[in-house]
């Protein structure tokens, strides 16, 4: 494809292998709103996408959907080769391939670090207590805070918090693991040390939807930038294209009221 | 000096680095308008002391004095009163040695995640129960034969002991800590009932949470294991909620006769244990999906709730019998009073749930979700613990409304602690000699005692679980 023209399909894989998230031609209202339209996305596993867009785009919609956090209204949506539909195995399996790190971390208050990360596994896998724990403090280690696990999420640092979070994400060893937009809560000295943890695990070769603003992260990490507004994919390309040679422009508008 | 300055002087407990005159100075006389206040609240309260005091020590208590064992246990028959005295003794050493393994459970618990704790002292204990020990000291003080206080003191040195063995267990029987407890408990049920139903209802729940804490982790490990618990468990609970239904008529030795303080705590305990997991499933059943099963809970908890308690039981114990055949079994009266009262509580309790099942954010479902939980796992495990810790304060509240609510049960006839004082006030020797005051005063302690221990455990629990701090 020339650089002139705009291109605006998601299906096409960069970077990765064979395509292990399916979105096609999905829509999502909530009520008379229409949060999604037509949207169409593949992502390869080990490929790590990055959506960007103004607030109200429909990003996180999308993302959630994936998970059956929100259902979505008309389309197909698969994880691994398995449908999501109704059928609450199926919503079950595709939330066991694939983690989440939630903007406000979402750490459950009342357990311990290592308890938080052990629960997914022990209740849902049947992993015995002590193996678990051995996993997640392997986790703990990855994520830079073996130290921390027998504290409360109350008594870490927002950075400490989402880098548990996203060690409890690993815990269940998904697929995929979507991330709604995990540096927004935290001050601008923990971001980093979040993000230097979401590189780490791009480049074990995790495959990775980051819904983000932070737009080095996108230049530095992403296989692809996904562009979204008013709830469709206007624009999409690899960082080199998207931040240097923006065509659409919504996207330039949005490029140069957040650079 | 302005007010805002005297408002920042806030009263605190006596720190070393005061002495008591600058403590005095700092928080009770710090500005003309604090000095004022503190002058005429410590001349209100010396007013109330010396006439109070005053008064208590000049009536004559013969009215207490003679009625004691009334006050305590009603008519309970005379030869059987060893029962309740060798009950009481075992559920006080069960309790010493649970409630010790329990402290020292935690305490390892919170010493191995770094927090900082205290180890419980005795001094802890006495500041803690120091109202009802208090109350026991004061009854001691109207016996006439020697016979209960040996028997307190037997109480009192039980407990300590078991404490010591509570404590300095090893952790193998540590983890049976609130079954032993239990184990109190339904000592105090074979001792005092005799035989019956309960006993082996309370027994065969027992029996089967210690099977699930000795062998559940095993189990669990493979999906066989987690269908057996999952099969077994609630066969073994069907079979004690049809023991409860057949066996609803003996809850002990003399039924009919219990009264007093002693029927008083009964109540107020089964109406705490048996109200708090109803209110709960109805404040799920409340939140449900299914049309049916949230209109019966909307239905009952708004019925009960939209009816004063006393109608309630005016129409279990007189009108309900009409309603059946003469030849038909129903419970006795004290037993449907009681079932009352705990669907009372259940009502409210579901309600104050229900506003801590609110509280707790939706992203705390989702993240539970998004990890592949089911969704009884998520209420059990993620939901209720925040819910229930939220609503503390307002749940003990709540066990407090229904320990004094207990005196209603007077209304359908039944000798409860405030009931005894009327009936003293109308004995022949007393009738017409204006001794309300005494028997009331007498009674209000007693309440007072329970009610502020209470109040005080529960401060006590959200420090604990630190409510609102994270």
């Amino acid at each position: 494809m020339s650089d002139t023209t705009i291109n605006a399909d998601a299906t096409q894989i960069l970077g990765g292998g064979e395509a292990i998230i399916e979105v096609e031609g999905v829509d999502k209202l909530f009520g008379d709103f229409q949060a999604l339209t037509n949207i169409n996305m593949r992502v390869g596993s080990q490929e790590v996408v990055v959506i960007i867009g103004p607030s109200g785009s429909g990003k996180s919609t999308l993302i959630r959907c994936i998970n059956r956090l929100e259902r979505h209204d008309r389309g197909r949506i698969s994880v691994d080769g398995i449908e999501l539909s109704d059928d609450i195995r199926n919503i079950q399996e595709i939330r066991r391939e694939t983690g989440m790190v939630f903007q406000s971390f979402n750490l459950f208050p009342h357990l311990t670090v290592i308890d938080n990360i052990t629960l997914a596994p022990r209740q849902v896998r049947n992993m015995p207590k002590r193996e678990a724990e051995e996993s997640a403090m392997e986790l703990l280690e990855r994520v830079k805070i073996p130290e921390q696990a027998r504290k409360y999420p109350g008594q870490l640092s927002g950075g400490q918090q989402q880098r548990v979070a996203i060690a409890r994400s690993l815990a269940m060893k998904p697929k995929v693991i979507l991330f709604d937009e995990p540096t927004s809560a935290l001050d601008p000295e923990m971001i980093k040390e979040v993000l230097d943890t979401m590189k780490d695990l791009a480049l074990e070769g995790m495959t990775m939807i980051c819904v983000t603003h932070e737009m080095g992260f996108a230049r530095e990490v992403a296989d692809r930038v996904v562009f979204m507004a008013d709830g469709q994919i206007v624009e999409v390309g690899t960082p080199e294209h998207f931040f240097d040679n923006p065509q659409e422009e919504r996207t330039k508008l949005f490029l140069s009221q957040i650079l | 000096m302005t007010i805002e300055e005297t408002d920042s002087g806030v009263v605190r407990p006596l720190h070393s680095d005061q002495t008591p005159r600058e403590w005095v100075q700092n928080n009770l006389f710090s500005s003309a308008l604090n000095s004022g206040i503190s002058v005429v609240s410590a001349v209100f309260a010396g007013l109330v002391l010396y006439f109070g005091v005053g008064w208590a020590l000049n009536v004559d208590w013969e009215i207490v004095r003679a009625n004691l064992r009334n006050f305590m246990i009603g008519q309970f028959p005379k030869d059987e009163l060893w029962r309740p005295w060798a009950g009481g003794l075992a559920l006080v050493a069960g309790v010493g040695v649970g409630s010790a393994g329990m402290a020292r459970n935690a305490f390892d618990d919170a010493t191995d995640k770094g927090l900082s704790t205290e180890r419980p002292t005795w001094i802890g204990l006495l500041r803690r129960f120091w109202p009802i020990l208090a109350f026991i000291g004061l009854v001691l003080t109207f016996t006439r034969t020697i016979q209960p206080t040996l028997g307190v003191l037997a109480g009192l040195g039980l407990f300590v002991a078991g404490r010591v063995i509570g404590w300095n267990m090893p952790h193998s029987i540590r983890r049976f800590s609130l079954h032993i407890i239990g184990l109190g408990v339904l000592a105090l049920f074979t001792i005092v009932a005799g035989s019956g139903g309960l006993v082996a209802v309370v027994g065969g729940i027992m029996a089967a949470s210690i099977v699930s804490t000795a062998v559940g982790d095993r189990l669990n490990r493979t999906v066989l294991g987690g269908k057996i618990s999952a099969l077994v468990l609630p066969a073994l609970g069907a079979a004690a909620v049809w023991l409860v239904m057949s066996s609803i008529n003996s809850f002990g030795y003399g039924w009919k006769e219990w009264g007093g303080l002693y029927l008083t705590l009964f109540v107020t305990v089964a109406g705490i244990s048996t109200g708090m997991p109803l209110g709960i499933l109805l404040a799920i059943g409340r939140r449900s999906q299914l049309p049916v099963v949230k209109g019966f809970c909307v239905m009952f908890i708004e019925f009960i709730r939209g009816v004063p308690l006393i109608s309630l039981l005016f129409f279990s114990g007189f009108m309900l019998p009409l309603l059946f055949p003469p030849s038909a079994e129903i419970p006795d009266g004290i037993t449907r009073a009681m079932i009352v009262i705990t669907l009372f509580s259940a009502a409210y309790i579901a309600e104050i749930v229900r506003g801590g099942l609110q509280a707790v954010p939706q992203g705390q479902i989702e993240a539970a979700q998004a990890q592949g939980l089911s969704t009884g796992r998520i209420q059990r495990l993620i939901v209720m613990p925040q819910a229930l810790r939220a609503v503390i304060p307002a749940m003990v509240g709540q066990f407090i409304s229904l320990f004094k609510d207990t005196s209603l049960l007077a209304i359908i006839g039944v000798a409860e602690f405030l009931q005894i004082a009327t009936i003293a006030n109308t004995q022949q020797d007393f009738l017409g000699k204006g001794l309300q005051p005494i028997t009331y005063t007498f009674v209000a302690v007693g309440y007072w005692a329970f009610a502020y221990t209470m109040s005080k455990e529960s401060r006590r629990l959200e420090t604990r679980l630190g409510v609102g701090t994270r």
